[in-house]
């Protein structure tokens, strides 16, 4: 019998190890590819997602229904683990969350300045964070100076504070900023802490370097480089950031070799192919974290990763499948491990 | 024509307007065969801007169908709310072509860094750049196909202007002065005769009353004898 620390560890783990299971197997992908649209829709109404889909399928139809189907159920996921689960591994989960939060914030401040409809907004929220979809219906509904208010005390209240003096594109990367800082700053005194805070500076790491070699792709210069490197990093921290977007795109590659993520990358393809290619490496590196450490935090987020890159797949095959986009081209964008 | 005076002034002021409207015809007629040169040129530029718009346009859709399809529509909603509502900027100003006068859209480039977007780099990813940039190079290009066709569109007003403005000329006003001059010219001939005539009747009177006279003279002479 498991008793002390790892004990309230187990019970979630546990629960996320049934949840695991019935993600789609990576072999099914394969088979999804060869399938036309209806099929795809089809074959997700046998499985987790059929609930959601019935659930919306009065309001949207075709690629839009699979889409928010997809969100919804990815939001009803995270929700049920933060409602199994308790103590640390609670707090940690609604922290990690929270990037959902913002993600939502930035969508309204988004719609409000482009003076878009209420419907429109909401239409872009996805309530996987802390906040319900209720907060945010609440909140759409707000004058933007009102949306500033409700956020006084947290953290996000400074760069919100600037909205209307600052383009919106400053205040997003500031809030993303923030809420990667609050996690990574944290001084783990326990490992279960360590891990997570490893965990979301690899996050870290991957977003700098997908930042970094998008700018350098434009001609950005060094310093706004750095500007949008979040610090804290695993292994990337800002004076590395400094030196790399400084270099030349042959020297940057080159030493580029050595970093945990920089595994089988290939420079060549589109850029857009090398983020799902980083996104592999994040994804492999987390699952070998998380078979060493089977009783921490770290195989629930890899379950939280996992679905929401099964989410992701899902959506490419169907807008891909709508949009006659070829396979080949489908099958360079999922990330299929 | 029933209100032409035919009159010699008359004559020599057709005449002059026929010379004028016939140099004004030719000069139309080498003001059209440039024109249409002109348009012909730029036909030729407008194909390659249209043909370059379509294959932009082309490649915006497939760039937007992925970044929906990787990124997901809400993901692609939430930017255009940022960003796609902000419209281009430009002035226009005017040239001349051959007396045409059509637009030059001086328009500041609307493709940007991914920097200068109104939307964050760190929520955001390479595909929806992609998509973004291949909408701006597309509204670059309807900026400078706008600009072309209403060229194009003001040559085609001008050259078919022109024509008609030829084909009256050429079949309608010199014809019917040339008709009118020679109708003058036709009424002051028959003046002519008509003079030369009453003039010889006169002469003929005359002479006719000098030998009755001259007839009388003689006869009273003879009898004053």
């Amino acid at each position: 019998m498991l008793i002390g620390k790892n004990a309230t560890w187990a019970y979630i783990v546990a629960r996320t190890k049934v949840m695991k299971r019935k993600l789609i197997p990576k072999e099914e992908f394969r088979k999804l590819l060869n399938m036309e649209f209806n099929e795809i829709v089809r074959y997700l109404e046998e499985t987790e997602y059929k609930k959601e889909i019935d659930e919306l399928a009065y309001r949207y139809s075709g690629p839009r229904l699979l889409d928010y189907a997809l969100y919804l159920n990815l939001s009803r996921t995270y929700s049920k683990i933060v409602r199994v689960s308790f103590g640390l591994a609670k707090e940690l989960l609604i922290q990690y969350l929270r990037k959902w939060d913002i993600w939502n914030l930035i969508n309204i401040l988004r719609g409000k300045v482009a003076n878009a409809t209420p419907e429109e907004i909401e239409e872009t929220i996805v309530a996987a964070g802390e906040r319900d979809l209720e907060f945010y219906k609440n909140l759409i509904m707000k004058e933007p100076e009102e949306i500033v208010k409700a956020f006084e005390g947290t953290p996000y209240n400074e760069p919100l504070s600037k909205y209307g003096t600052v383009p919106i594109s400053e205040i997003e990367d500031e809030l993303f900023k923030i809420y990667y800082t609050e996690i990574t700053k944290l001084k783990p005194a326990e490992l279960s802490l360590k891990l997570f805070v490893d965990f979301v500076k690899m996050e870290v790491d991957i977003k700098n370097i997908k930042t970094i070699l998008r700018l350098k792709v434009e001609d950005v210069s060094a310093e706004e480089i750095v500007n949008k490197i979040i610090p804290n990093g695993y292994e990337l921290s800002v004076d590395e950031a400094r030196k790399l977007a400084a270099m030349s795109w042959d020297e940057l590659t080159k030493s580029l070799e050595g970093y945990w993520f920089w595994k089988g990358v290939e420079i060549e393809k589109e850029f857009s192919t090398i983020e799902v290619e980083f996104d592999k490496a994040w994804i492999e590196a987390i699952a070998r974290k998380a078979s060493n450490y089977p009783l921490s935090i770290l195989p629930v987020l890899q379950y939280m990763v996992l679905k929401k890159v099964e989410v992701d797949n899902l959506r490419i095959l169907g807008w891909g499948k709508w949009q006659n986009i070829p396979n080949e081209e489908i099958e360079r964008q999922l990330v299929i491990l | 024509m029933a209100e032409v005076q035919p009159t010699r002034m008359e004559l020599i002021k057709l005449r002059r307007r026929i010379a004028m409207a016939t140099r004004g015809h030719s000069l139309l007629k080498m003001k059209r065969d440039g024109l249409i040169m002109e348009f012909r040129e730029i036909l030729e530029e407008a194909k390659e801007v249209i043909g370059s718009m379509i294959e932009k346009y082309e490649k915006a859709q497939q760039k937007i169908a992925l970044a929906i399809a990787v990124d997901g529509a809400m993901a692609v909603k939430a930017i255009s709310l940022a960003c796609c509502r902000i419209p281009p900027t430009f002035t226009i100003k005017r040239k001349s072509i051959m007396g045409v006068v059509v637009p030059v859209i001086k328009r500041e480039k609307v493709r940007k860094k991914v920097i200068d977007r109104d939307y964050g780099v760190l929520s955001t990813t390479a595909r929806i750049d992609e998509a973004v940039a291949a909408y701006e190079e597309l509204i670059d290009a309807i900026l400078e196909v706008a600009e072309i066709e209403t060229t194009l569109r003001r040559l085609i007003e001008e050259i078919d202007r022109t024509k008609r403005r030829v084909n009256a000329l050429e079949f309608r006003v010199i014809p019917s002065m040339e008709e009118t001059a020679r109708f003058i010219t036709f009424k002051l001939e028959e003046m002519d005769r008509e003079t030369i005539i009453k003039l010889k009747h006169l002469k003929a009177k005359m002479a006719r009353r000098e030998a009755e006279e001259a007839r009388k003279a003689e006869a009273e002479a003879k009898a004053a004898a």
